[in-house]
């Protein structure tokens, strides 16, 4: 019965299992040929089975694939008097059991009589096993499966060659099924990419459009994933009045992202006619409290800012708190109650903001929480240091600034920022631009341009002296301790220069002096007391007494320093005289 | 405005430093000589600042320094014809009534 396979012109042609090489050949090629003609399992699996049947010429064929996590086989495909799709075994129980564990052909020549062979089927079905046949389908990594076929149908065992021959025919079998199931794979993946998609565009159009023309609101959301748990929005009220929100739902993902929508429509919805924003969170709060799942909380700031006084009112629920900056000092507004969802009963306090010469900042902790090297978050002072470095910019392109910014480290969390600013534009004058070398006997030439220019501005002499004053002060200040300039010296280097910028914004004044000598360490720089006689600091008292703000920061590079001095024109320099 | 110029001169009993123009950093280290030069003298000494259109820190600081020179020797030291520029940096430094201050020598020797 054994013959050498290839098998030579003279087998008998009733035999095919004998015929020879070329009809093996020639088989395995149609088979290949079928498998490729779908990446669907279902349609391509049975017909091929059936072929192998009749080509091994056996009563029974069974394919059985292995489920890695439960490392069980199951029949998915069988052809033969027994249907037994579905039946599973256990890898290394039973003859396919042990083709996969061992990843080797097993052969049984008398099943009746054999131990390995598991003999539960025929007892349940009838059905009598006498030979089998098993081959893993073998791949790179391991087996995927097995395919087994039982009894030939004269009766006889299967021999050496048969076994050979199912293990090639195993070969474009294990092919096709690692194919189908590469493709079922990645068509998943594009489908996930494609609902993730789907699912951020309709955030996305959640989140309210940039308004053109001078709208005091901009927002920016960047999800840390495709999906994002932060949301804000903002609207007109029928009184011109315009209510905003920012939140940050607990926790990430698709359940985060769900609620958001619905969140951010109940905040819209509830916003449309609420009192004042702390009747606002609360109405939002009860409602949360009855239907939010246990463990969930939203953070949250609402506010109502009116154009005509430039004045907001805020009410955080556990938000990050909300940073007020007029150019020269931030202002820190924390929370006036407890995250909504979590207590029925809280009760939220608001507070009034002027905004007319400041800008508000609100941003999820995401914003805080981008890291900087591998563990550092940037933090509060961080994100302070990035609005003081693009403070000169529109908001428009500062938010565009400070996203960039942010990007350009790790986002770990979805991050929103929403800026509340009037918009400046040509509000903002320059009253005088000269840049001249850093030497005292500049100084007054420097000093004539300032007074003609505050003369300009109708602004009262003795304000008008204090001014030149100061500003004269500051720039003596950095020719003597920036650029080091030695007392009586009357040379300077021509390249150390200082600039200065006069601005008047509706009733403040700015100045800006750089300079380009080494950073200075502005934690240092301290007015001293005035009642105290002493030489030293007196140039930095009259800074300290005459303008209503001052500051100073080293600019990025090491080199170089920016002093920054503000003064209200009315109001105050009336008390302060 | 009038130019820079610090002159000494002799009035009877004291001696009078007359500024005028603008007394900033480039020139008060001469302005600061100028003084201790007339403390040096032994006598009494008189600033007249009826001149100064500006005064900045560096010409306090002169000031200041003649007069705790001033008294480290038990000598007079007065500011005299003192110009509203002047005076209003010498409030704001809250040097007022550190100085003497009158409105002519005449004055600081009948007081």
């Amino acid at each position: 019965m054994n013959a050498a396979w290839p098998a030579t012109a003279c087998v008998p042609e009733h035999d095919p299992v004998r015929h020879g090489g070329r009809r093996a050949l020639g088989f395995l090629a149609d088979l290949s040929q079928a498998l490729a003609v779908s990446l669907d399992l279902r349609t391509t699996l049975e017909p091929a089975l059936a072929r192998i049947l009749d080509f091994m010429q056996a009563e029974a064929a069974s394919l059985f694939l292995l489920d890695e996590t439960t490392n069980l086989l199951e029949c998915r495909v069988c052809v033969g008097p027994v249907d037994i799709v579905g039946l599973k075994v256990a890898a290394g129980q039973g003859v396919v059991g042990r083709a996969v564990a061992q990843n080797a052909p097993q052969r049984i020549d008398d099943a009746r009589n054999d131990a390995r062979v598991n003999t539960r089927v025929d007892a349940e079905t009838g059905f009598v096993t006498r030979a089998i046949l098993c081959v893993p389908l073998a791949t790179a990594q391991g087996p995927l499966g097995a395919i087994e076929i039982i009894n030939r149908r004269d009766g006889g065992a299967f021999d050496e060659d048969a076994a050979e021959i199912l293990r090639l025919i195993a070969a474009p079998m294990a092919l096709a099924i690692n194919n189908a199931r590469l493709a079922a794979k990645l068509a998943e993946q594009q489908r996930i990419r494609r609902e993730m998609a789907l699912a951020r565009s309709i955030q996305k159009s959640l989140l309210p459009r940039r308004r053109r023309g001078r709208f005091p609101l901009i927002g920016v959301n960047l999800p840390a994933h495709e999906i994002s748990g932060d949301f804000y929005d903002y609207f007109e009220l029928p009184d011109q009045r315009i209510a905003f929100f920012i939140g940050d739902i607990s926790g990430k993902g698709l359940d985060a992202a769900f609620l958001m929508v619905r969140v951010a429509s109940l905040l819209r919805f509830s916003g449309k006619d609420a009192s004042t924003p702390a009747a606002w969170l609360s109405e939002v709060n009860r409602e949360l409290c009855n239907t939010l799942q246990h463990g969930r909380f939203v953070c949250a700031v609402v506010g109502i800012y009116d154009r005509g006084t430039r004045c907001a009112t805020l009410a955080s629920a556990g938000f990050p708190p909300a940073l007020r900056d007029d150019g020269i000092r931030f202002e820190e507004l924390p929370a006036d109650g407890p995250p909504l969802g979590i207590l029925a009963e809280a009760e939220y306090g608001e507070r009034q903001v002027d905004l007319a010469d400041a800008a508000l900042y609100l941003f999820s902790d995401g914003a805080t929480d981008v890291r900087e090297g591998a563990r550092d978050r940037l933090g509060s002072d961080g994100l302070r240091g990035l609005i003081r470095r693009h403070a000169a910019l529109a908001p428009e392109p500062r938010l565009r600034a400070l996203i960039g910014e942010l990007k350009r480290r790790k986002l770990v969390d979805d991050t929103t920022l929403l800026l509340l600013q009037e918009p400046r534009g040509s509000q903002v004058r320059e009253l005088l631009a000269l840049r001249f070398p850093a030497a005292p006997i500049r100084m007054r030439a420097v000093r004539a341009a300032l007074r003609t220019a505050l003369d300009a501005e109708d602004v009262a002499p003795e304000l008008r002296d204090r001014l030149v004053l100061a500003v004269d002060e500051a720039c003596t200040n950095i020719i003597r301790h920036a650029y080091r300039h030695q007392l009586g010296e009357d040379t300077c280097d021509e390249t150390d220069s200082i600039a200065l910028r006069v601005t008047r914004e509706r009733d403040r004044l700015g100045f800006e002096l750089r300079d380009e000598a080494p950073c200075v360490d502005a934690a240092r720089i301290k007015p001293r007391d005035p009642s105290e006689c002493r030489i030293g600091g007196l140039g930095l008292a009259f800074i300290d007494a005459t303008m209503d703000a001052w500051y100073i920061e080293g600019l990025p590079g090491g080199c170089g320093n920016r002093l920054i001095m503000h003064k209200q024109l009315k109001a105050k320099t009336e008390s302060d005289e | 405005m009038n130019e820079n110029t610090c002159v000494s001169e002799v009035c009877g009993d004291y001696v009078l430093v007359r500024l005028s123009g603008e007394v900033d950093l480039s020139w008060s280290q001469q302005v600061r000589r100028a003084i201790l030069d007339a403390l040096g003298d032994g006598g009494r000494v008189g600033v007249d600042l009826s001149q100064v259109g500006y005064i900045d820190s560096s010409g306090i600081a002169a000031l200041v320094e003649g007069l705790q020179n001033a008294r480290s020797h038990n000598r007079k030291f007065v500011l005299v014809a003192v110009s509203d520029a002047a005076m209003a940096v010498l409030r704001l430094a809250r040097l007022d009534r550190v100085f003497s201050i009158f409105s002519d020598l005449d004055a600081a020797r009948s007081a």
